[in-house]
């Protein structure tokens, strides 16, 4: 077994695993929700100014608590989550052509580098912020390794982005072979091409993959799965 | 500590893994955001005393126990097993929480810390280190609620007395019937607390507006839940829920006491009847003028303390201060105020502790706020923080008068 | 007044706020030898329902209430 079988089973297996896992975790835990007891009575805390889809969302998406209490922190917030909604568009136009999303005609990926730069620039916020006294002390192992987990995956993402875009150091993976090998993976027939496999910066492209599939298989069971309980606790306190 | 136990604990805690424990469990990022908004750790800056602080005393139990990544790598998460320095760090976070929820309204998830720090309660019970006081009470409570045909006689006895101060003090002729009991089909089931200022002032209320009424015979809080036994509790509130059926009632109405309150409108489920504070009973009767207050009459500065669960976790706020505004010419409005008041440091059962040096301490913004409006009289709606907010102006040496809202009602009441 | 009745400690709880008097007298109790006489003086309404359920729910026993104009003495016998 030699550096390409491991190469492959990152970049095929592990990335249908690590799908599975995803959407396997997150439905399981929604199924633990729907059988675990409802509360008697209702947890509301007032006033109610909005009605209840509306004030969840607005909580969920605007975080005012984080506005009223460290605009900082509440800065660095939005400029992630928001980035991390282009970075899910950019990789979506890395599957195939998207012409919906050529509305804004752009080059891909989007933003030329800027989103990659934005998250990585809020990851290491979120982490030198847990450096300091008292969020030091309410931090455990789990926060210091997801935020680091997701900064790993965003500097080498960035770079084969970034280095692919101003052909440094001789990096030539053509758009179209990161979608030949992506929309692959999404018909069930994985195929690498020879543009990425011959690249001298084939193992980068590898570990991306492995670090976003790290990150993946975590979402479910970790704290990141406030992506999809948020709305869900929010709703309680207005219920 | 013994196998035999921890299984014991363990039991109870997963029986508490509802669906908002679940997600309060998993949700929270540590973000910190929280971490201040506590009036116990603006007091005492001790993690502990923290919103997050308490929570993850019970969340890293949690993820021992119901996790398998809590299981396979504690270190990930910090889980702990059950020990008995963790039960020690469960009292100190559980019994320092007033279950005021001011952090519920600092949680970008809206985390309820409170529901999590019962948990811990029931835990601490469960290990045998819960306040004795608050178990004796609950206990108690739950027998006064099985025999309390023994002990009607010598209530409506004693009851008797205070209609003879009503009567005294609205200049009637006569005492009797003053302050019903047992009244089948009366709009309005009134439930009190043990101390004759609960019945007497709202007695007067009552009167004044004519209201067909009735007076429970048992005390409006619920030491079950103050303790954190949810078969307590719930038995508790179910002898007035009882007694409404039985008598017929349209409304129940609940004394000046937050827990008392927020158990009967929101925790119970759906009930036949409704449910209100006498705050609200008091501005309908003046909004449809029932009684009449003396206009401006009182020059002193007045300031309003927002009760906890009236509050922020009830929703009353603009009808004391109506209320109040008919009386006193210079109200003065407390900053932060309203859902962002700082709690007094009273609630959740912790004024029945012995604890009176922290809760001077736990006071503290409380105090500051209070210092800041010049007020001379504080009114407020609830029990609990009458009796802490005359331990704080007792330890600061605060010069105010500590009035419950009924009281200064009555003392404005054009008869 | 019979010599059974005789009070081997005396509290006053006059005025004081709910749920104090129950605690105060618990807490006094425990101190206390089996058989020994409480005198407990409350102006809480609510002493004449709630000390009864509290001695019956501790496994003591009120002997004797003497109601006076504004309070009533409550006498508590430990029994265990």
């Amino acid at each position: 077994m030699g550096w390409s079988d491991v190469y492959y089973f990152i970049m095929v297996p592990m990335v249908y695993a690590a799908f599975a896992i995803f959407m396997a975790g997150i439905v399981f835990k929604l199924i633990v929700v729907f059988f675990s007891k409802k509360s008697k009575g209702t947890f509301s805390t007032f006033p109610k100014i909005l009605p209840r889809p509306l004030g969840v969302l607005k909580d969920a998406f605007l975080v005012p608590v984080a506005w009223k209490r460290d605009k900082i922190l509440w800065f660095f917030i939005i400029a992630y989550h928001a980035a991390f909604v282009l970075l899910f568009i950019g990789h979506l136009e890395l599957i195939k052509e998207f012409a919906l999303l050529q509305i804004i005609p752009h080059q891909v990926f989007l933003g030329a580098g800027i989103v990659g730069i934005v998250l990585i620039i809020s990851v290491l916020y979120f982490l030198f912020r847990r450096f300091k006294s008292p969020w030091r002390g309410i931090s455990v192992p789990e926060d210091y390794l997801i935020l680091l987990l997701i900064f790993m995956t965003m500097i080498v993402g960035s770079h084969l982005n970034l280095a692919a875009r101003y052909n440094a150091a001789g990096f030539d993976i053509p758009v179209e072979d990161y979608r030949t090998y992506l929309s692959s993976l999404f018909a069930f027939n994985p195929t690498i091409p020879a543009g990425i496999t011959g690249s001298p910066h084939y193992v980068l492209v590898a570990l991306h993959i492995f670090f976003a599939n790290l990150v993946l298989m975590v979402i479910p069971f970790s704290k990141i799965i406030h992506m999809v309980f948020t709305f869900l606790s929010l709703n309680i306190q207005r219920k | 500590m013994e196998k035999q136990k921890i299984a014991e604990l363990r039991k109870i805690l997963t029986s508490r893994l509802n669906r908002p424990m679940r997600y309060y469990n998993d949700t929270c990022t540590r973000c910190g955001l929280c971490y201040d908004t506590c009036h116990a750790y603006q007091g005492i800056p001790e993690k502990i005393y923290s919103p997050v602080g308490r929570a993850e005393v019970v969340r890293k139990l949690y993820k021992k126990y119901t996790r398998l990544s809590g299981y396979l790598f504690p270190y990930w998460g910090d889980s702990t097993s059950f020990n008995d320095p963790v039960m020690d760090e469960a009292y100190k976070a559980v019994w320092s929480c007033t279950g005021c929820r001011r952090c519920v309204m600092n949680c970008p998830f809206g985390i309820d810390t409170a529901l999590m720090m019962s948990v811990g309660k029931h835990l601490l019970i469960q290990n045998g280190t819960a306040p004795e006081e608050l178990v004796m009470l609950a206990d108690a409570a739950v027998e006064k609620g099985k025999s309390i045909e023994e002990f009607k006689e010598g209530y409506r006895q004693v009851i008797r007395d205070l209609e003879k101060e009503v009567q005294k003090r609205l200049g009637l002729a006569e005492p009797d019937g003053l302050i019903p009991m047992e009244k089948k089909n009366a709009e309005i089931l009134y439930v009190g607390l043990a101390g004759a200022h609960t019945i007497v002032n709202p007695a007067i209320i009552f009167n004044a507006a004519r209201e067909n009424w009735t007076l429970s015979f048992f005390e409006g809080v619920n030491f079950g839940f103050f303790a954190g036994d949810p078969e307590k509790a719930d038995f508790i509130a179910k002898r007035i829920i009882n007694e409404a059926t039985a008598l017929n009632v349209k409304e129940i109405v609940i004394v000046e006491c937050g827990t008392a309150f927020r158990i009967m409108r929101f925790l119970m489920g759906k009930l036949p009847f409704k449910v209100s504070s006498i705050v609200e009973v008091i501005h309908r009767y003046l909004a449809a003028g029932r009684i009449k207050l003396k206009d401006k009459s009182v020059a002193e500065p007045v300031t309003y303390h927002d009760p906890c669960q009236i509050g922020r976790n009830g929703g009353i706020y603009d009808e004391p201060r109506d209320i109040i505004h008919a009386v006193a010419a210079d109200y003065r409005e407390m900053s932060p105020t309203r859902e962002q008041n700082w709690c007094c440091g009273g609630g959740g059962g912790l004024v029945a502790l012995d604890n009176e040096e922290f809760r001077i301490k736990s006071g503290k913004p409380k105090k500051e706020q209070i210092v800041k409006t010049g007020a001379k009289i504080v009114v407020t709606a609830c029990e609990n923080c009458v009796m802490q907010l005359k331990t704080i102006a007792n330890g600061y040496g605060l010069d105010v008068e500590i009035k419950y809202l009924t009281e200064f009602v009555c003392e404005n009441l054009i008869r | 007044m019979s010599d059974a009745l005789k009070p081997d400690v005396t509290m006053d709880l006059k005025g004081l706020a709910c749920p104090l008097p129950v605690i105060k007298v618990n807490q006094q109790i425990k101190k206390m030898q089996v058989g020994q006489i409480l005198v407990a003086e409350t102006t809480d309404p609510g002493a004449h329902a709630d000390f009864p359920a509290w001695a019956k729910s501790t496994g003591n026993e009120i002997v004797n209430t003497e109601k006076k104009e504004t309070s009533t003495m409550f006498y508590i016998k430990k029994l265990k």
